[in-house]
């Protein structure tokens, strides 16, 4: 390696003795062939010999200087920004993504890079912050009813227990197992959605169609609860999309809307259409959010009620927001607390405006 | 006693399934297999309906199914499994089946499911409905209540028929529609609305059952 190094420096060395040779050469015989023609002055070797032999001394070590600034030169603007940058990028592969790489200022290039670099640690880091975050939530989620599951399993092999016990703590596992398959469901919804990257060409079919039978699956849920549903479907506005995501969409729209409006509360669900847009809201006067909640509903895991006291798992929404962006449809959500929530759903229509 | 075959090859949820529904009133037989419910089913026992898996060793659902239909064209066959694609439901379905559900099944709705399968093939077999003092006739498409014929024309009586095979069901304008007018939507889905209106006020008379609006999304026929 050192070796190699010297040999390198040597080479330098020797192209820039070249260079200034090659440059003082054609110079001086400019120069002195100028001055021979005009004063006739002939310069034999004598004259010239003393001369010539501090010139080249006064090259050799031209030479010499140009290449200790070449190598300091490069020292500052090559290898000592590459060396930070490979420092951090070998951090980062060891796992810590909490590196970054200094400021360069005024190096062209290595300035760019680094800002780059930064902006790439700084996105993955969020990443790796997301996924670390999504498999406490998974294990949390997934390890709850499990045990809730197992300790009534445990409570139930106690000899000489009640019937009302026994009910009791049968209903608990049930209620547990369901909590557990509705997640399970979810998460390899989620998963195959991320994951797939073939989706089937949409069809066009009757959007207002689709929505009543999303809703009539929530019938009995809205008469158990007695809430007033508030139904007005534009007839006629078709949607081309692929039907069974957007029944994902639907589905989980209708049952949070549900799931959070008290008794005797109101749902109201519209289809409106104009030329571009075919457009699906969803209103609840349940509990509402704040807006700091709102902005964080369509991530995995998220539950505004932090209790986890309201049934669900916090992947519902994260299913919507991929089919939607899936779908190139839009979705935005205006919410006060303790008023309610809209969801509204706008699906592009066909560009030749058909109807 | 209606008698039941189960074809699932998970030992325990085959147990479960055959106790609960042997808990509310059916005879239930497990099998583990395909080859084992062929031999069920011609050592000369005669099932009402049959619950399947599809992911099975050996012979799968979606072949069972297709035999079993080819053999007996009424059975109601359920499949009862973990596969939620689209893609399977639509295998299952061509091959013959008559309801799906998706693992884990909530067994109070397998009841559910499996009386209103039962009755419903009950009803394919009579072809006629019977609820109090009224009397539907799908071969003659006529109605009697209390022995009195009920004039409809054939689209009202198809509309009425299909809303008492399944009482509390909620049709869609165009569920209801569908089926007997070829997809034809120049007519609109509002005409299902003149029909039902058209319905209530000849059946005004008769006590046993009503048609519901269900928040202008569709129809169900309630019984009272």
């Amino acid at each position: 390696m050192k070796q190699v190094r010297w040999l390198y420096l040597l080479r330098r060395y020797l192209l820039f003795f070249a260079i200034v040779t090659f440059v003082i050469s054609c110079s001086m015989m400019l120069f002195l062939n100028t001055v021979t023609r005009a004063t006739g002055i002939e310069f034999t070797e004598e004259y010239v010999s003393d001369a010539a032999k501090a010139t080249a001394v006064n090259i050799l070590l031209l030479s010499a200087l140009l290449t200790v600034i070449d190598a300091l030169r490069r020292y500052f603007f090559v290898t000592r920004p590459v060396r930070r940058i490979v420092k951090a990028a070998e951090q980062m592969a060891s796992g810590d993504f909490s590196t970054r790489v200094p400021e360069m200022y005024g190096i062209d290039g290595f300035d760019e890079i680094a800002r780059c670099f930064n902006a790439l640690a700084e996105e993955l880091s969020g990443t790796e912050t997301l996924r670390t975050d999504f498999i406490a939530n998974v294990s949390h989620e997934l390890k709850t009813p499990l045990a809730v599951i197992q300790n009534y399993g445990t409570m139930l092999q106690k000899p000489g227990l009640s019937e009302e016990k026994r009910i009791e703590y049968a209903k608990a596992v049930t209620d547990a197992s369901r909590r557990l398959a509705s997640l399970i469901t979810n998460i390899l919804k989620l998963n195959k959605l991320e994951n797939q990257k073939i989706f089937p060409a949409g069809e066009r079919y009757d959007l207002g169609e689709q929505l009543s039978e999303c809703l009539l699956g929530f019938e009995e849920a809205w008469e158990a609860k007695n809430l007033d549903m508030e139904i007005e479907l534009a007839e006629d506005v078709c949607a081309t999309a692929d039907r069974e995501l957007l029944s994902l969409v639907w589905n989980n729209l209708f049952s949070n809307a549900i799931k959070f409006t008290d008794e005797g509360g109101k749902v109201s669900i519209t289809l409106t259409a104009d030329a571009e847009w075919a457009v699906v809201c969803v209103s609840d006067t349940g509990c509402g959010m704040s807006p700091e909640v709102g902005r964080h509903i369509f991530e995995k895991f998220y539950q505004g009620d932090s209790s986890r006291a309201t049934q669900g798992n916090g992947l519902g929404l994260a299913l919507v927001k991929r089919v939607i962006d899936l779908t190139g449809a839009e979705i935005n959500v205006t919410s006060q607390p303790g008023v309610g929530s809209t969801f509204t759903v706008r699906l592009r229509r066909e560009a030749d405006g058909e109807v | 006693m209606f008698k039941l075959l189960v074809v699932e090859d998970d030992r325990e949820l085959n147990k479960t399934v055959c106790t609960y529904l042997g808990q509310n009133g059916y005879d239930a037989l497990g099998c583990l297999g395909a080859d084992e419910a062929y031999d069920a089913m011609y050592g000369g026992e005669v099932f009402d309906l049959i619950i399947s898996d599809i992911m099975m060793p050996g012979t799968d659902g979606f072949e069972f199914a297709k035999t079993v239909r080819e053999l007996d064209e009424d059975i109601p066959i359920l499949f009862m499994t973990a596969r939620d694609d689209f893609a399977s439901k639509q295998r299952g379905f061509r091959a013959g089946i008559d309801d799906y559900m998706v693992k884990p099944v909530d067994l109070d709705e397998l009841l559910l499911r499996i009386e209103a399968l039962l009755r419903r093939s009950k009803i394919a077999h009579a072809r006629r409905i019977e609820i109090g003092s009224l009397i539907l006739d799908a071969d003659e498409h006529t109605a009697y209540v209390d022995g009195e014929e009920v004039p409809l024309t054939v689209r009202e009586f198809n509309i009425v028929y299909k809303l008492l095979s399944y009482p509390k069901k909620t049709f869609t304008r165009s569920q209801l529609m569908d089926e007997f007018w070829d997809g034809d939507t120049t007519s609109g889905l509002r005409t299902v609305d003149v029909y039902i209106t058209k319905l209530r006020s000849k059946f005004a008379g008769c006590e046993d059952f009503e048609i519901v609006t269900v928040h202008g999304l569709g129809y169900k026929a309630v019984l009272k």
